[in-house]
């Protein structure tokens, strides 16, 4: 693999930048392998990636039936937090938050990492005592985490409206400085020229169509370019995980829902942090375009048609308008949807499942984005070793049986 | 944007007007208490999700506020028909593709999670 | 006959008029607070509040609460959904809700004894009587620009040639619901819950503007 640098950037200005080597292979699909991943997007590749640095797994398959990322990794709006609840989910997304820290020097590849802080807004006594009592548990597990007044908000964010004429009064919030934003094409680039270095196929325009299993043991995926064959495999589907299920003959407690984002017109930098707001139910960014990121909630209806109703998009625009009435006559670019697996929890499935050697990975919903390098960390441990790994553990499909949920409704609260 | 067929209102009505509920005919356990937790783990917890017809709960939650099932095709949207409380589909799915796609030596034991 | 049915309710007359209480209606601060312009010969719209009149809301099967509601003040209930009718009076009319559930509105003070003889006539059927009389209020909007100033305002098909006279829905006004009827040719009526009424008054002196809207009192 050519390391990119500084050096190499001047270097290939000489030469007008037309001899980059492509940033992975094509390769034709081998018969079998030791492990198989399907779905190419952030969590996928991020398995696989950690699976031959790690573990020294290299002889592993990314199968994709589009284009590497260009699911939910390539479709959501890439806020990164930890500031979850309970100490379960809390030891996943800060587990991640550790491997961002320091994600752009692993994979040499500039991920855009930026930790501009997340405020979470408050707007009723319920959500500041929601608000407080996260917070407390985020110290006790030692993330970083505040809450903040009205006038604390104010400082950081001096065009959101808090006075007391808004609708709803912004009453605090809570404000992680170690949360932001990440550049979402660039992590799913980045792991797949790094795991492709180390010796994984990167398998696109190839679809699963069904798994192998004989007496109960998976040792294959049936595709549409032949059947490949391992028999360790990795479902990391995302909105279409229950239809990956279903082939292999089991439910997965999940429910797929359109979820849609929007940018605006490229503005002058306006806006230097995150800010999202669980009731008045909106969210928002300046990308380093220059665009306002925007997004709020799901459809609430089943759909795998990655586009989104008119409805929510509007009443994600109130939300916007209602907290940043400078917004107002801001014009929208783009508007898209994404496919999000949705459990009943707000928590992911991170799992075995009844078929020996087929795991899950799924149910990150709204939010896994900021999960991707954790996720692919520990998914590939458990992967690796045929055991869950203990951070992944609590995530297993048994809990829907046996009640022990991580129930993260109010840290997911608006859709991100 | 949908415009639904409000079996009770007889009459087509703007999207904003309904809020959608999930799966249809979902029965409830007649005896909680007896079932085992896999049993009300599933009922509670597990769903169809298809990736193509799929039987939905809405409410014209603004109109005459009256539950009633909907058949939808989860990838092209299309609403094929709509039907009271207590009446069945008439639109059913094929059996889906991908379960014939799976090789036949499957054996599909204690496979249900 | 009725005396077991009437002893299970509680019922009593709801206005304060009898009490030294001032009644108000679900716009008396609307009033005061987003004034009221006069109508002029430019108004295209105008509106005005039907105050303190008699809302019910029956429920029941259609069969009983119709022979019932012929029998007390001489109206049909409409069976078909989305539509109203009236007396021969025009004062009172009754509406369809759904399909268990009918609003009858009627002329102030009327609602106890109207009320009160329904529940005698219906006796021991299944049915529920509410008076929502204090929850809601009537607006009549009369002129031509009604139909372009409804387009603005709600989710349903307001043109004339898919509202006829006689149709009610339930529906979406603004961020609010309202139910708007058709009772004349340039005659519509909203009827609008309390808690929503200043904000859709305002949004409809807002939504007018255009049409010199004017507010009778
Ligand atoms: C609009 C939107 C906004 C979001 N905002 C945020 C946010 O701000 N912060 C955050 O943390 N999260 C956010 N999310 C959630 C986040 O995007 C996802 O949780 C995360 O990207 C999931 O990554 P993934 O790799 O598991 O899934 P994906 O990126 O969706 O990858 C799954 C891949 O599997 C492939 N696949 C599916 N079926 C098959 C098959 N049969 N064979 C082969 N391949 C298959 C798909 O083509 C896809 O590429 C958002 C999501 C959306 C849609
Ligand atoms: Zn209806």
């Amino acid at each position: 693999m050519q390391r990119y640098s500084g050096f190499g950037l001047v270097k290939h200005a000489l030469s007008h930048h037309e001899h980059w080597e492509r940033q992975w292979r094509n390769p034709t699909p081998k018969k079998q392998y030791d492990v198989i991943i399907v779905g190419g997007g952030g969590h996928g590749l991020a398995t696989a990636y950690y699976l031959a640095k790690e573990h020294g797994i290299t002889n592993v398959a990314v199968v994709e039936k589009g284009w590497l990322g260009g699911g939910n990794t390539a479709r959501n709006t890439t806020i990164v937090r930890s500031n979850y609840l309970w100490d379960e989910a809390a030891a996943l997304y800060e587990h991640s938050m550790k491997l961002w820290e320091g994600l752009s020097q692993d994979i040499n590849y500039n991920v855009m990492f930026s930790q501009r802080g997340v405020l979470n807004l408050g707007h009723t006594l319920q959500d500041m005592r929601d608000i407080q009592r996260r917070v407390n548990a985020n110290r006790l597990n030692g993330i970083d985490s505040e809450v903040l007044d009205a006038d604390g908000v104010q400082k950081i964010v001096p065009i959101l409206d808090c006075s007391k004429r808004a609708r709803y009064p912004v009453m605090g919030a809570s404000w992680q400085p170690r949360a932001g934003v990440a550049r979402h094409d660039a992590v799913a680039w980045g792991y797949a020229r790094a795991a492709d270095a180390l010796g994984v196929d990167l398998l696109q325009n190839t679809e699963v169509t069904g798994f192998k299993i004989r007496d109960g043991q998976v040792y294959g995926v049936h595709t549409n370019r032949g059947d490949i064959e391992a028999k360790t495999i990795g479902c990391v589907t995302a909105g279409n995980s229950g239809v990956l299920a279903k082939m292999a003959g089991f439910r997965l407690p999940l429910e797929s829902h359109p979820l849609q984002a929007l940018v605006s017109e490229p503005l002058k930098p306006i806006l230097d942090t995150v800010v999202m707001s669980n009731h008045v139910h909106g969210y928002i960014s300046q990308s380093d375009k220059g665009d306002l990121v925007i997004g709020a909630g799901i459809d609430g209806y089943n759909g795998y048609g990655q586009r989104g109703s008119f409805p929510t998009v509007e009443h994600t625009l109130q939300a916007i308008v209602e907290m940043f009435p400078i917004f107002s006559r801001v014009r929208m670019n783009r508007q898209w949807g994404g496919i999000v697996d949705t459990c009943p929890d707000a928590c992911p499935i991170l799992s075995k499942t009844p078929v020996k050697g087929l795991f899950f990975n799924c149910g990150w919903g709204t939010g896994g984005f900021k999960a991707t390098p954790g996720s692919g960390h520990v998914f590939a441990a458990s992967l690796a070793k045929g055991e869950m790994h203990p951070i992944a553990a609590p995530f297993s499909i048994d809990r829907f049986h046996s009640g022990a949920l991580v129930d993260e409704h109010g840290a997911a609260g608006v859709a991100h | 944007m949908f415009q639904i067929y409000c079996p009770y209102c007889e009459e087509l009505r703007e999207e904003e007007e309904f809020h959608p509920k999930g799966q249809a005919h979902i029965v409830r356990p007649a005896n909680p208490e007896a079932c085992s937790d896999e049993e009300w783990g599933d009922y509670l917890f597990f769903r169809d999700n298809p990736r193509g017809i799929h039987h939905e709960l809405w409410v014209h939650a603004v109109g005459c506020r009256k539950f009633f099932n909907v058949t939808r095709h989860t990838v092209s949207y299309a609403i094929l028909e709509t039907y009271k409380i207590g009446e069945q589909p008439s639109v059913t799915a094929e059996p889906a593709v991908s379960e014939s796609t799976t090789s036949t030596d499957d054996v599909r034991q204690g496979v249900r999670a | 006959m009725s005396e077991s049915a009437l002893s299970r309710v509680n019922l009593f007359d709801s206005r304060a008029d009898h009490a030294s209480v001032a009644v108000e209606s679900p716009l008396a601060y609307s009033w005061q607070r987003s004034g009221a312009p006069a109508p002029s010969a430019a108004s295209r719209v105008v509106l005005r509040e039907q105050t303190f009149l008699g809302h019910l809301i029956l429920r029941g099967g259609a069969i009983v609460l119709d022979e019932a509601l012929r029998e007390v003040l001489d109206i049909g209930l409409p069976g078909r959904p989305n539509t109203l009718s009236w007396d021969v009076s025009g004062e009172r009319s009754i509406q369809w809700l759904s399909p268990d559930e009918w609003l009858l509105i009627v002329p102030g003070g009327e609602a106890f004894a109207v009320e009160r003889r329904l529940r005698e006539r219906l006796a021991d059927a299944s049915f529920a009587i509410v008076d929502v009389s204090g929850g809601q209020t009537l607006l009549t909007l009369e002129g031509e620009a009604v139909p372009e100033l409804l387009m603005k305002s709600v989710v349903y098909d307001v043109d004339p040639s898919h509202f006829p006279v006689g149709k009610g829905v339930n529906t979406v006004f603004a961020k609010a619901t309202v139910i708007v009827r058709r009772s004349g040719e340039t005659r519509w009526e909203l009827v609008v819950r309390r808690s929503f009424a200043d904000y859709c008054y305002r949004w409809l002196l807002d939504a007018g503007e255009e049409y010199a809207i004017g507010v009778e009192r």
